[in-house]
């Protein structure tokens, strides 16, 4: 039950640069992931499109 | 012993008898029974105690603070008891006699002889201000008069927490009107009473004479905290919370105090500026910022007191923190005062230590206003060379340890460094290599891989090489150039890992995620040597931080190598499964560890066969286990909403990367469970928006990936007819996307 340290961030900034690159890093790893993945699909949706006409035309 | 109990619903007598003790005579078995209540209350979590024993704990608790209770240890004891007690008081404060109760013995034991007495009361002020804020309004003009004259007449220990209170009050009411959003009908949790703006005209006036108590060294001594620090504290957010009302009550106290003769004013004034500058609108500031802008470059020069330079370099900071940009109307800095600002924080890069290194903050948030200006000329264009050459003597000053000096010079060289644009790359190009000198300069010196300052010296200057290719790989030109020291800059990063610094360990690791995504295939040549750091990474479970850097890492390379990563999964794939499996290993490295399956998957493609037999378990297992939130709080909500994510991105990479396989079928197995668990998370109505957009964007992969032959299982999943209805008007563009992604792959499964 000892006291708690009530001490706050003094002419600091509350997020340290480090944490800053961290964040960046995590952030291009998620937009790199998401082009990967938009890519793969891109690839894929181009050729159904290319086949798809022949199938859909009934509608 | 009770916390392992208690929960078990074992012991239950222990309570009962501990009650029994409060109304024996010898004080010392009081006072152990009420420590004993509170170590329980802080050990145990409230829901295993049944209402009829918090009644108890807090009528002997309370009864042992009245001022009838004559041992003081024990009044002490049931103050701490109680301070642990709250949490479990949320009947009684919902009572209105039994809150009134409460708070009237907590805040006549703020008046107790005992200055210990007094500060636990506060403590427990300070407790209640963020547990029961929307209970407080009736008793607030009382506790505002109590903590005034403690704040004014009180020993410090005890007017810390004084002002700590108002300091909490600031970051309810700052949650709970962000909550609002400035939308000032709408509906948050718990209303905002305003206490801070009703209370303002008295509050600010009470802070500001705390500014006034510095101690002389209080700049020097890293661990200060004294009534002026909490006070000027304080006082930054009071301004978050009203805005503009704190201007004119606080102008007249630094026009008062600027220029007097004794530095306790001047500083005082300063710092209160200073805080200030966060949470008025920028019309409101601009004005007074302009004219003080000069009045400050002065001072920095020509202050005699280093405490009044201290502040006002910080000031300075925070003024191009919060009123420069280039999102701002009215600039503050124009090419007119722009060489001024930047000769004169140049010069006090110079002074002492502290003086420096709050220099150096203000130079960071200078660079940072022309971070969106886009390749266009910079006004800092013509300073670069100097305040790059100025950092670097910095970082070379023999006193560069003290106050963080030495870091606080990195920081704003990355920061110049993200701010720059095309006229001044070719001098970010030149200064890769002499910061690769620097790093190789600490390897040769180094004598114990232990040393802290060599290891954090490592560490800085591996995230300043990141910030540097991050930069240069971010366009074609800049990173033709850069890459002729690839080979030199990876050899550096390798021979940090010798060093036993987890920093050290994360920057570099950081550092070469960013390489493998500027070299992409050629990152190859570096495997052979590089595997066995990664591995090493990927077992780091005491520093999760570096497991989990890695983990992101493993992704990078696996996009740069694409199947030349293969030879190293088998490493890989044992040890991400070994992470997955361990108990040791923090959580949030586990929602990364599945994203990262999607990517060896994806670069791999159907050579990720051998895998799924253990891969696919584990998600299906963990799949089943965050399908439902219902009763998790909002931390254990945003937790299992990004293993969600985890989990659907690596349905997704596997499903893509077996895209068009013959191996194709050995997926269909898993295919009603994926389907089933997208089911489920629709079901529960609690995604949020990036889990419903992977999630949707799975359906799609699957329907891709396994064609017809899952056609009639789609068919029948609730995902493909509701939710992607749902989806393809989501007014998310990234959602929708998705779901035209799922629409398209999904017609095309069922229309064979």
């Amino acid at each position: 039950m000892a006291p708690h340290d009530l001490r706050r961030p003094f002419k600091r900034p509350l997020i340290s640069d480090q944490e800053k690159r961290r964040q960046q890093s995590l952030l291009r790893q998620a937009q790199n992931r998401r082009d990967a993945q938009n890519h793969a699909r891109f690839l894929a949706s181009t050729a159904l499109s290319l086949e798809q006409p022949h199938e859909l035309e009934p509608e | 012993v009770a916390g392992i109990e208690l929960p078990h619903k074992q012991w239950p007598e222990l309570i009962g008898s501990l009650l029994s003790n409060v109304h024996q005579l010898p004080a010392p078995t009081r006072q152990a029974t009420l420590e004993t209540l509170g170590y329980i209350c802080e050990e145990v979590s409230p829901d295993v105690v049944d209402q009829d024993h918090v009644n108890k704990i807090l009528t002997a608790v309370v009864q042992g603070m009245n001022s009838t209770e004559e041992n003081n240890d024990v009044r002490l004891a049931a103050v701490r008891a109680l301070y642990n007690a709250l949490g479990f008081a949320q009947a009684n404060f919902s009572n209105d006699m039994e809150r009134d109760y409460i708070m009237r013995i907590v805040c006549e034991t703020t008046l107790s002889p005992d200055v210990k007495i007094r500060r636990a009361a506060f403590e427990c002020l300070v407790a209640i201000s963020s547990t029961y804020y929307e209970k407080l309004a009736p008793y607030i003009q009382d506790i505002f008069n109590i903590t005034a004259k403690a704040v004014k007449e009180d020993e410090e220990q005890v007017a810390l927490q004084a002002i700590e209170f108002w300091s909490s009050i600031c970051d309810e009411e700052i949650d709970i009107l962000e909550e609002y959003g400035g939308d000032f009908s709408a509906d948050s949790d718990i209303p905002c009473f305003y206490f801070i703006k009703q209370a303002l005209s008295f509050l600010v006036p009470m802070l500001l004479e705390t500014l006034l108590k510095q101690d002389e060294d209080q700049d020097q001594d890293e661990g200060a905290w004294n009534i002026a620090m909490a006070g000027g504290t304080c006082l930054g957010l009071v301004a978050r919370t009203v805005g503009d009302d704190i201007v004119p009550l606080v102008m007249p106290f630094i026009q008062e105090n600027i220029s007097k003769p004794d530095w306790r004013q001047r500083e005082a004034a300063t710092y209160a500026f200073g805080s200030i500058l966060e949470g008025p609108s920028p019309e409101k500031l601009e004005p007074l910022v302009t004219m003080a802008l000069n009045f400050m470059l002065t001072a920095l020069m020509k202050d005699p007191s280093n405490h009044v330079k201290d502040t006002t370099a910080w000031t300075l900071g925070r003024m191009f923190e919060f009123l420069h940009g280039t999102a701002l109307d009215t600039p503050i800095i124009t090419p007119a005062n722009c060489q001024q600002i930047v000769t004169v924080l140049i010069q006090s890069m110079k002074d002492v230590p502290n003086v420096a290194e709050k220099a150096c903050g203000a130079l960071y948030f200078l660079a940072q206003g022309y971070e969106d200006a886009g390749a266009a000329s910079s006004p800092l264009t013509p300073y670069f060379q100097d305040i790059v050459q100025a950092l670097l003597t910095v970082t070379h000053r023999e006193d560069a340890v003290e106050s963080r000096l030495r870091t606080a010079a990195y920081e704003a060289l990355n920061e110049v460094v993200r701010c720059s644009n095309d006229e001044t790359a070719p001098m970010v190009v030149q200064l890769a290599p002499l910061i690769m000198l620097e790093l190789h300069n600490t390897l040769e010196n180094q004598k114990v891989s232990s040393d802290e300052r060599q290891n954090e010296l490592q560490g800085l200057l591996c995230g300043c090489l990141q910030v540097i290719i991050q930069k240069l790989g971010s366009s074609e030109p800049t990173k033709y150039h850069f890459m002729q020291y690839a080979d030199q800059i990876m050899a550096l990063f390798l021979r940090v890992f010798a060093s036993r610094s987890a920093t050290a360990h994360e920057e570099a690791m950081l550092a070469i995620g960013a390489l493998a995504y500027a070299t992409g295939p050629d990152f190859a040549k570096y495997m052979t040597e590089f595997y066995k750091y990664l591995e090493m990474g990927l077992q780091n479970f005491e520093d999760y931080q570096v497991c989990a850097i890695t983990v992101g890492v493993v992704g990078d390379v696996c996009r740069a190598l694409e199947e030349k990563i293969l030879p190293y999964c088998d490493g890989i794939m044992t040890q991400l499964l070994k992470d997955l499996s361990s108990n040791q290993l923090h959580r949030s490295v586990k929602p990364p560890i599945f994203s990262c399956f999607g990517d060896i998957a994806l670069a791999i493609g159907e050579n990720f066969e051998k895998y799924l037999l253990y891969a696919m378990p584990m998600l299906q297992s963990a799949a089943e286990l965050s399908a439902h939130t219902s009763g998790a709080d909002d931390d254990m909500t945003e937790y299992t909403n990004s293993l969600r994510n985890g989990i659907l991105e690596a349905y997704s990479g596997i499903f893509q990367g077996f895209k068009g396989s013959p191996k194709t079928q050995l997926l269909m197995p898993y295919a009603p469970h994926v389907l089933q668990f997208l089911d489920s998370l629709y079901m529960e109505k609690d995604m949020d928006d990036v889990v419903t957009k992977t999630a949707i964007g799975v359906l799609g992969d699957l329907a891709d990936t396994l064609g017809s032959s899952a056609g009639p299982l789609i068919q029948q999943s609730v995902s493909s007819k509701d939710f992607l209805k749902e989806c393809l008007s989501s007014d998310d563009h990234l959602i929708k996307e998705s779901a035209e992604w799922a629409k398209l792959a999904i017609s095309r499964a069922i229309s064979f």
